[in-house]
């Protein structure tokens, strides 16, 4: 088990007892003090081992950019064998027919057989196209692999800059800002390592939907129909219900009555609610008052089946539901966040010096320490047992390394950046912090 | 990272993909070769008039097909390659993260400062074209302050990178009197490095020229400096094998431009790091250790959501270290303004509250709990880190 979960797992049951007699046991308190500060020293001189395991760490969060090619080469896959199995059946029924079928005449025979000859051969280009297809996307799989494999010490900060690129084109893509996602891997040439091509697939079926057309997302569902099947999606039944609607809008009642016959009626073992609540606009109509059914009129209602069918795509090629941006921007803000990042001395490189950094981490928590973290005021440097801190009369704190230097510039004294204050650098005395 | 095992799983799935492949070319050959066939024998009957020769044949084509069996030899083929594409998927799981967001929070993020940070991002990295289709495609509000000033500083940093120093100059004497202000030498360096140049590319009285007109103002502060400088005269045309061979390092080159740069967002009151990085660089340092605690925490997903800090430590690099934290070693609370560090006469550390407790309200000494010297509460010192 992980050292920091045990010791999350100690505190919880020190924390069961608030202000019970902590300071009666110190000794106890002292040697998980004592042990932590070993692992604290261990952390800081980070060894590129340390630096390695690391990166091993974090390249495991990538499951995203191998999968989703992947699944793009298994879709196609899938796909051009369906086509084979389609029109190896179709010559074949063709030739029963005309095997079972009346008498022909020669000429309709050759015809006819000329025919299915010329469908297999537009099945054998397609096929081709399809292998083409197929290889492109085995070798962007490929790539994919071997980019993590690429990453190393010496390589280490190019690599975390592409990654942080494909980050940004995943968030573009996600955002559907398509030329921005184009132009940023383009400028990059990092095409490979981002999804533009599947997206370009979403986008088809987003635009429709904002304009208010159901037909590629029905389409979409149908490519898709036995795993939409397998996760319960409810997504072609949101679309019928959408599609209903427009009908009772434009007054078509007739039409609506037979299109909810064949396509709502078999939701009705499952979504009978929300079947009868759209039903019910019949008696309403789009100029309703009744809050009720007034918002299924409304055009966010397209708005909304815009942001279900990204769920439902990003969900069918195994990516997470939120862009890879925001998940890491989270992870990160919380882990910086002290209350020291809102106070107005808060050093620039800080990210939670920012405004916009600071909303957008407002309702995260803040990060834990287990042991003190202690960095220099005017170097900025760790204070450890390297560079251990000392201490000036009037109990401000400096690191060795900065006060050793301004003692040499300075024929030994020493002067507080914060209060003015002067001594000579043998008044100061060491502090011990563990 | 190790990778054989999913590479060795893929190569499966391509071998049998393209084995489908070749299948089903063969499959259509096949019936292919017995269509052709079939034409051939009808265009032969030498007598068109008689339907009982057609109708033969085409049952024999029939019966031919069935016995080529397409659909059966496919479905071997593809069954073959369905069990590896699902093996691959499986064996991605058992070595990556299948699901990154499970430490995630709902909490939307406001797209539009999203963007005006990420539009920012590719200013600061000399993405200007990515950062203007950025601005129009997401309809967000140009930032064109900082657009220029990170426009200056790339064709700064880019006149740097081909030796000329010109752009930098400018910018150093625009802003002379506040770089003065913060006691920096940007403006030394940089005529160190354009004399250098002179004297290895002109004349020695070029050289020497140059060096009356700006490198005497820096004379009262710099001396040792100039004088250095000055000694490398003598060695024009020479200066590699002379004891000043030194000042002809490229790092001399590499160190300024950061320095440059690092000054120049200074000026802007900007980090030197792009904010966004660090940040995300924070999340991919961070999220392993928050993922695993989201799967001890699983049974409570509610308390996650709402937690005001997180329960453990998430260990990030030292270069993510941006502010001073003490933990006092008995209670484990983080120092604040209300219980600061305490210094005790042995140079070790408590937090107030601690040290109240220990003494018993300071009513009486107490011993160090990490060494046995007596202390009392007036004897302790406040820290200011």
């Amino acid at each position: 088990m992980d050292p920091d979960l045990i010791l999350y797992l100690q505190t919880m049951e020190m924390e069961t007892f608030p202000n019970g007699n902590s300071a009666a046991a110190p000794t106890t308190a002292a040697i998980t003090a004592v042990s932590n500060s070993a692992a604290a020293t261990a952390t800081a001189t980070a060894t590129p081992s340390s630096k390695l395991t690391q990166l091993a760490e974090s390249l495991k969060l990538e499951h995203q950019f191998l999968r989703v090619p992947f699944e793009h080469y298994k879709k196609t896959i899938r796909g051009n064998h369906r086509i084979v199995e389609k029109e190896i059946s179709a010559v074949i029924s063709g030739v029963s027919e005309a095997a079972d079928g009346g008498e022909l005449s020669t000429d309709d025979a050759v015809q006819h057989l000329n025919s299915l000859v010329s469908r297999l051969q537009g099945l054998k280009r397609k096929l081709e196209e399809g292998s083409h297809t197929e290889h492109l996307q085995a070798q962007r799989c490929r790539a994919r692999v071997d980019h993590l494999e690429s990453a190393d010490a010496d390589n280490l900060s190019e690599w975390n800059n592409t990654r942080l690129k494909r980050i940004l084109v995943d968030y573009m893509l996600r955002m559907s800002y398509y030329d921005t996602a184009i132009k940023l891997a383009e400028s990059c040439n990092i095409q490979d390592l981002v999804d533009i091509d599947v997206f370009k697939e979403a986008k088809k079926v987003i635009d429709a939907l904002q304009n208010k057309e159901v037909a590629p997302a029905l389409a979409w569902c149908a490519d898709n129909k036995s795993r939409l099947k397998k996760s319960k999606s409810k997504f072609e039944f949101q679309l019928r219900l959408q599609d209903f609607i427009e009908l009772v809008r434009a007054e078509n009642n007739l039409r609506a009555i037979t299109y909810a016959r064949k396509y709502l009626a078999p939701w009705g073992a499952t979504h009978m609610k929300e079947l009868q609540r759209v039903m019910a606009t019949l008696a309403f109509k789009s100029s309703t008052e009744c809050v009720t059914y007034k918002v299924l009129f409304e055009s966010k209602q397209w708005d909304y089946l815009v942001d279900q069918f990204k769920q439902e795509f990003c969900r069918l090629y195994g990516m997470t539901l939120e862009p890879l941006l925001n998940i890491y921007l989270q992870a990160g803000l919380s882990a910086l966040k002290t209350p020291f990042c809102y106070e107005d001395d808060c050093t620039k490189e800080d990210p939670l010096s920012q405004e916009s950094f600071r909303k957008l981490a407002l309702p995260l928590p803040f990060s834990k320490q287990h042991h003190s973290k202690l960095v220099c005021y005017i170097t900025k440097e760790l204070m450890d047992t390297e560079n251990p801190p000392l201490v000036l009369p009037n109990g401000y704190v400096y690191s060795t390394k900065a006060l050793e230097e301004m003692a040499k510039k300075n024929n030994g004294k020493i002067t507080c950046p914060r209060t003015g204050l002067v001594c000579n650098y043998s008044d100061v005395i060491k502090a011990y912090i563990s | 990272m190790e990778l054989n095992t999913i590479k060795d799983a893929f190569d499966r799935v391509a071998k049998k993909q393209k084995l489908s492949t070749s299948k089903s070319q063969e499959v259509i050959d096949q019936v292919g070769h017995e269509l052709d066939q079939a034409l051939t024998n009808i265009q032969s009957i030498q007598d068109p008039t008689s339907p009982a020769d057609q109708k033969s044949i085409l049952m024999e084509l029939k019966a031919k097909l069935n016995a080529i069996g397409p659909h059966s030899q496919l479905e071997g083929s593809q069954k073959e390659l369905n069990i590896n594409l699902s093996k691959y998927p499986k064996s991605l799981e058992k070595t990556f993260n299948p699901d990154i967001s499970k430490a995630y929070r709902n909490v939307d993020f406001d797209p539009h400062i999203v963007n005006h940070i990420i539009a920012s991002h590719f200013y600061r990295v000399g993405l200007f074209d990515v950062a203007d289709t950025l601005i129009n495609e997401a309809g967000e509000p140009e930032v064109i302050s900082l657009k220029s000033h990170f426009m200056e500083l790339h064709q700064i940093l880019e006149a740097v990178s081909v030796r000329n120093l010109e752009p930098a100059l400018y910018w150093v004497s625009t802003n002379r009197e506040s770089l003065k202000h913060i006691g920096s030498n940007l403006e030394l360096k940089l005529r160190r490095l354009q004399f250098v140049e002179i004297l290895q590319n002109s004349t020695q009285a070029d050289a020497l020229n140059y060096a009356r007109t700006y490198l005497a103002p820096f004379a009262s502060l710099h001396m040792d400096e100039i004088q250095k400088l000055m000694g490398c005269l003598l060695w024009a045309g020479k200066l590699d094998r002379s004891p000043y061979s030194e000042l002809l390092s490229p790092t001399h080159w590499e160190t300024l431009a950061e320095e440059l740069a690092r000054q120049f967002c200074s000026f802007l009151g900007q980090s030197y790091e792009s904010p966004l990085s660090v940040a995300v660089s924070a999340g991919l340092e961070g999220l392993p250790t928050l993922l695993k605690l989201a799967n001890v925490m699983s049974a409570k997903k509610q308390e996650w959501q709402a937690m005001k800090q997180l329960p453990v430590p998430v260990d990030l690099g030292k270069e993510f270290q941006f502010h001073s934290i003490f933990v006092c070693p008995v209670s484990r609370e983080q120092g604040s303004e209300e219980n600061p560090p305490m210094l005790l006469p042995c140079g070790h550390v408590l937090c107030k509250q601690s040290i109240m407790k220990l003494s018993k309200s300071s009513t009486r000494t107490f011993k160090c709990p990490y060494c046995p010297l007596e202390a009392s509460v007036a004897q302790c010192k406040q820290l200011y880190f």
